[in-house]
């Protein structure tokens, strides 16, 4: 028995350590930056009937994701039509863990002794996937077609053989056939090594063993996640937020939710959110359900490691067709503004109840960014795509966390200035918090950033993707709202009207963009805030004197602080 | 003892001693007797620690011709935050890039996530006018007049030590070598270093955050290395220390100055790479190392013969935050706050927890009778019968037992429980903290420990190897010779190394072979005049020559070994691609570029390879046991335990378990079911009958 345990807990770690390694196998083999840099994608491994098991890290927002593509292979081809060497590729956004077609799912069965036993996914951000825009996705489509290449659910791969017009299609439809390309690869060499792995493990322990040590992982996250809950408040929790526009001049949008919390059941609905919009801001129920489990996890606590059996006590109610569930052919490629949206009001209905666990608003938008053009030395073409850090919102007793990226977005990590410019040929001359005096509170928002790049070949385009751009990060306990998303570019000596959702900005040599991130909101009125705190944020340039007097009635000391 | 060992050439006396935060250990081999000192660390003033050693040992320094030094000095000034006042000079627009990082939430659902804040707030970081673009082209010269009132205005601001690090400075350091000359000019009281000296890698961010924590140390580490060499000089030492690196290279203290954050696992590395060094002699090469300390517990894993050296080296990175990159190559290692001083204590929901404070050296467990009064592991063992009290380490005179019995007392009211299950369960405790850094290093990576070795050095490692073992289903553990001052032991043992990596891109053709083999050439010049009055590389000299190599469009790469005397364009090619599919499971018809020049220069030293030592009763004396005692075995209870003094075990007999095996500084516990024998070299292996 106590031998049991201890091989079931050696299996256990060994499965978290393949998803481990799949992810730095992917990482490492990638040729977009969005992937390797940014870590703009997930791993998971799901059983036979595609529970998921475990998760590498990366982007919690694809937690959902992946047991979700599992279910339409099945769902397509049935247990007869998997093979041993097959290779299934989907971007379906309205299908299984679909989000937007920029975000491809590769997945492997694995068998072992002729049974279908598991199978591998991941799920990355590929930095071309063709379409109207480069990049795969902005902020003016009106419907998928616009949007790029799909693959509904296809063999890639049958019993080993590649599906060589496939690739070859692929190769013919995106911009950057290298690059494209490159990902498919690294993410199959993910593939590989789960499947080698726990091809290893199975020899090892057998099956018998080794799905059983699975299925034991399953009851232990949902025992892990009960336990949890049976500390936190009960109730019903409601919040509304919004959407400023859809990247077509339409909005706002309406976000709601209300939740209800007892002792066996976490419902989120958001009856109550507006209809999807014209725009490409929508995200898909897939996508909307994995913002729930990404909340769910969050306020569940640290130290454990999400399963399919965490999400056993979860149900997410929202009508069909809203922003939030967006159907086909609805256009949804930046869907992760409505996917953060809502989690983000999630946060903000909880946040009261759950001081320590949650925060005033944050930043709250993904804030991408894509620049494309041709490098000024030899003239390659290059599309630099990534989100952006911004400000978080203050806790309860703590400052906002300065200059992260957005809450959810996980092990995403920016792309190093000296990599950028060497790999593109841009040139960034600055990269820094930015002080927007908002925020305030006895705990402050965090800082958000600015960026500003400096064009110096033709032909250069810009588009943004900033949500947040009207309405700020809302405040909690009588703190003060954050700051807003938004870029300028500084042309001739003049500089544009602030942009949010700008769609290829065409630039010119000697233009600079600018690009700032959105201050956190402010926990508790600004007054308790101890006047050393703030005499040190003025000394740091966190706060500027005039936010000092305005917002904290801070006056300064005869004699300088030191 | 009288262990014979290779004396070396020449005849004169070979030495190593490592500070750790408790204790400071000392080997010395001359006219083939080897003798091993451990004792107290002095906070503050390591090198005490070191002359009380010396002095035990009965050392003449003249007669040394190859002192080895490793120390926790930097390591310590970081993690206790007890480095420099540090100011950070930067390009124009980048002062923040320290303190935004990369912008990771590592705990990944977790929205009330806390930011590790940067080492220097953001009045002591400055920017000046200059820059450079990644070729290594000026784009704006250095503006010194706002250098020079940048590092003034950091001075007067209360800094005593200047990080400077440009933008693209990796492929072009000028600006930084003319910055970093102004400052020590104008300044002679600063403390300068900038971010070439110690990484020529790109990422703006981990080599920021290197040079700040490198000048963080830099005034403790400098005062520390001349303090020490010219005690040591004084004392008769005719030639340079040699000073252990992270990565097992020995460089002399100037050049240990020069670049201190590269000692930020120096005595932890030599152990880690002396394990393997044994491990090759006994057949050994898939282990797994434990090195409890005072302090901490050092785990790390050997496959194949071989430690890993990790790139990408970070301090206080845990699942719930991102820590400090220190891009410095660095030995694996998982490290853990449970030691033989960590102090057991009732948390406030009552529950009995051990460490990570630890009682240090100061004041030490309460059985040393130096003002301790919260009792430690070190004070369980004593308790339970495991340590001879008559044969302490570290305390001053015989340990006060009643003293010792009280504080476990004091915990045992609250919980209902006597002083002995108190003192029990803080050992129980301890165990299952221990387990889980072994599990981080084997189960957690997908290695079975099953599957390998045990091999537990440092002083407390003997109390705790068999238990953890059990635990673990491992059925062997190794205690090395001298296990109680192992690295020091292993310094005198490696084949010293120095690695420098270097970023420098370019595609892979023909033409560039020429521009590799003169790349390597100039790196292997610099290196060799950087050694070449280094006592610790003047064996004969391999080098080992590694590219880092991707197609183009990738970032990551693969290592690839390069021989400029046989490889041409063609086998360099073919190798990448074929290393590429080994590790990443394809290759592509894309052109492959060129990113880091790897260079580790290692000297095969002929007085590395310790003899074996045989034993010292001359072979098939009977094992005769020194006595019995009383002993508590997890599980077993009290039980009656023969005693065994290690250095008169042979290498025919086996003993069986229960029973404790005593050497001068450490005590080895076989429990029922054990098996111990040793080895040619004197290494104690203890094998576990199945449970």
């Amino acid at each position: 028995m106590g031998q049991a345990i201890f091989t079931r807990e050696i299996i256990k770690g060994a499965l978290n350590a393949i998803g481990e390694e799949m992810f730095a196998a992917q990482k490492r083999a990638s040729m977009s930056p969005v992937i390797y840099e940014t870590l703009d994608f997930g791993i998971g491994i799901t059983d036979a009937e595609g529970r998921l098991l475990t998760q590498g890290m990366g982007i919690p927002g694809f937690v959902g994701a992946l047991d979700g593509a599992v279910h339409d292979v099945l769902g397509k081809f049935g247990g007869d039509g998997v093979h041993a060497g097959d290779i299934f590729i989907t971007n379906d956004p309205y299908g299984g863990g679909g989000t937007h077609l920029s975000d491809v799912t590769l997945l492997k069965p694995v068998f072992f002794e002729e049974r279908l036993v598991a199978w591998m996914a991941n799920k990355a951000h590929w930095t071309e996937m063709g379409g109207a825009n480069p990049g795969s996705f902005s902020t003016t489509t009106t419907d998928i077609f616009q949007e790029g290449l799909q693959f509904p659910v296809v063999k890639l791969c049958h019993r080993g053989a590649a599906n060589t017009g496939l690739t070859d299609m692929l190769r013919a439809n995106v911009r950057l056939p290298d690059m494209t390309l490159g990902d498919l690869w690294s993410g199959i060499a993910a593939l590989r090594v789960g499947e080698r792995r726990l091809a290893a493990l199975l020899e090892k322990y057998g099956r018998g063993t080794t799905l059983r040590a699975a299925e034991a992982l399953l009851d232990h996250g949902e025992r892990m996640v009960r336990e949890a809950f049976a500390r936190l408040p009960k109730g019903r929790f409601s919040a509304r937020d919004r959407i400023d526009s859809d990247g077509l001049g339409n909005g706002p949008f309406d976000v709601a939710v209300e939740i209800r919390i007892d002792d066996s059941r976490f419902i989120a609905d958001f009856s109550g959110t507006a209809e999807a919009a014209p725009g490409p801001i929508n995200c898909t129920r897939p996508a909307l359900i994995s913002a729930a489990r990404e909340v769910f996890m969050g306020i569940a606590g640290a130290g454990i490691s999400a399963n399919d059996g965490c999400f056993r006590a979860l149900s997410v109610i929202c009508p069909e067709n809203t922003v939030l569930t967006a159907t086909r052919p609805t256009p949804t490629s930046s869907y992760f503004e409505a996917m953060v949206a809502a989690a983000d009001v999630m946060r903000q209905a909880l946040a009261p109840a759950m001081p320590g666990r949650l925060t005033a608003g944050q930043f709250g938008s993904v804030c991408s960014m894509v620049l494309s053009g041709n490098r000024p030395d030899g003239g390659e073409p290059y599309i630099l795509v990534q989100p952006l850090v911004g400000g978080w919102g203050a806790g309860a007793n703590k400052d906002g966390e300065n200059a992260q990226f957005c809450v959810g977005n996980g092990e995403t990590s920016n792309i190093p200035v000296e990599i950028q410019e060497a790999r593109y040929g841009v040139r960034v001359n600055e990269y820094a918090l930015h002080a927007a005096d908002a925020g305030a509170g006895e705990f402050r928002g965090g800082l958000g950033a600015v960026l500003e790049y400096e064009i110096s070949s033709e032909g250069v385009e810009l588009s943004t993707f900033f949500g947040r751009g009207a309405t700020p990060p809302a405040a909690i306990a009588g703190g003060m709202p954050g700051s807003v998303n938004y870029a300028v570019v500084l042309s001739g000596g003049k500089e544009s009207e602030p942009l949010t959702m700008a769609s290829r900005v065409a630039l010119k040599p000697g233009d600079r963009v600018r690009l700032h991130t959105a201050t956190g909101a402010g926990w508790g009125h600004p007054k308790r805030r101890p006047s050393q705190a703030v005499a040190d944020d003025l000394r740091d340039g966190y706060v500027s004197p005039a936010q000092a007097k305005r917002d904290f009635n801070y006056r300064r000391p005869r004699q300088s602080p030191a | 003892m009288d262990l014979s060992m290779n004396a070396g050439s020449g005849g004169g006396g070979r030495i190593a001693t490592d500070v750790g935060g408790t204790f400071t250990d000392m080997f010395h081999i001359k006219n083939g007797r080897a003798i091993s000192i451990k004792r107290r660390s002095t906070p503050g003033q390591f090198e005490k620690g070191i002359a009380d050693a010396l002095a035990a040992g009965g050392v003449d320094l003249a007669g040394i011709d190859f002192f080895a030094h490793g120390s926790t000095v930097v390591i310590n000034a970081l993690t206790e935050r007890k480095g420099a006042k540090t100011g950070l000079i930067t390009t124009r627009g980048f002062k923040d890039v320290l303190e935004i990082a990369r912008g990771n939430t590592p705990d990944i659902f977790n929205a009330y996530y806390r930011k590790p804040p940067p080492f220097v707030p953001r009045h002591l970081r400055r920017e000046v006018g200059e820059r450079m673009d990644h070729r290594g082209e000026v784009v704006v010269p250095l503006n010194e007049d706002e250098l020079f009132s940048a590092a003034r205005r950091l001075a007067q601001d209360g800094a005593t030590a200047i990080a400077v690090c440009f933008l693209h400075a990796y492929a072009n350091p000028a600006h930084e070598r003319q910055a970093h000359e102004i400052i020590a000019a104008a300044m002679p009281d600063l403390e300068v270093i900038a971010s070439h000296q110690v990484c020529l890698q790109w990422r703006e961010y981990e080599r920021t955050n290197t040079t700040v924590l490198s000048a963080y140390v830099l005034p403790a580490a400098r005062a520390y290395l001349n303090g020490l060499q010219s005690d040591l000089s004084s004392a008769g030492l005719k030639s340079d220390m040699l000073v252990m690196q992270s990565n097992g290279g020995m460089v002399a203290p100037k050049a240990a100055a020069a670049n201190p954050i590269s000692l930020v696992e120096s005595g932890p590395a030599a152990g880690v790479l002396g394990a393997a060094a044994y491990g090759r002699k006994i057949g050994e090469r898939n282990l797994i190392t434990l090195d409890i300390g005072g302090t901490t517990a050092k785990c790390s894993l050997i496959r194949e013969g071989v430690a890993l050296i990790a790139k990408e080296y970070q301090i206080e990175k845990t699942p719930a935050s991102a820590g400090y990159p220190i891009s410095t190559p660095v030995v694996d290692i998982v490290e853990i706050g449970n030691g033989g001083g960590s102090i057991a204590w009732l948390d406030p929901a009552g529950s009995l927890r051990v460490g990570p404070q630890s009682a240090g050296a100061e004041p030490g467990p309460v059985a040393y009778g130096r003002g301790g009064l919260q009792p430690t592991t070190t004070d369980a063992h004593l308790l339970l019968g495991r340590i001879d009290p008559r044969k302490l380490a570290g305390g001053d005179g015989p340990p006060d037992l009643p003293a010792v019995s009280k504080a476990f007392s004091a915990l045992a009211g609250p919980l209902g429980l006597n002083a002995l299950d108190v003192a029990l369960g803080t050992v129980r405790i301890a165990n299952a903290s221990m387990v889980n850094a072994l599990k981080l290093v084997s189960v957690n990576r997908g290695h079975d420990p099953r599957d390998f070795t045990l091999i537990a050095f440092g002083g407390g490692a003997g109390l705790h190897a068999a238990s953890l073992a059990r635990e673990l289903e491992i059925g062997k553990v190794v205690i090395p010779p001298h296990s109680a001052v192992f690295s020091a032991w292993a310094m005198l043992a490696l084949d010293p190394r120095q690695d420098r990596i270097m970023t420098s891109m370019r595609r892979l053709d023909a033409d560039c072979m020429p521009w590799i083999v003169d790349t390597f050439a100039s790196m292997e010049r610099d290196a060799r005049r950087e050694f070449s009055d280094n006592a610790a590389m003047a064996g004969e000299i391999d080098c080992l020559r590694l590219l880092d190599i991707r197609y183009r469009g990738q970032e990551h790469s693969v290592e690839v070994p390069f021989d400029p005397a046989q490889d041409d364009f063609e086998q360099l090619l073919d190798r990448f691609h074929s290393v590429h599919e080994r590790e990443f499971s394809f290759r592509l018809d894309n052109p492959a570029e060129i990113v880091n020049f790897h260079l580790a220069v290692i000297s095969r030293t002929p007085d590395a390879a310790p003899e074996p030592e045989g034993n010292a009763n001359g072979g098939d004396a009977p094992i005769a046991a020194i006595g019995s005692r009383a002993v508590h075995f997890d599980g077993h209870g009290e039980l009656q335990a023969s005693v065994f003094d290690r250095s008169a075990l042979s290498a025919d007999g086996e003993i069986h378990g229960p029973a404790v095996i005593e050497e001068p500084d450490s005590v080895i516990l076989a429990p029922p079911g054990t098996s111990a024998s040793v080895d040619a070299w004197g290494g104690l292996h203890l094998r576990l009958r199945a449970a």
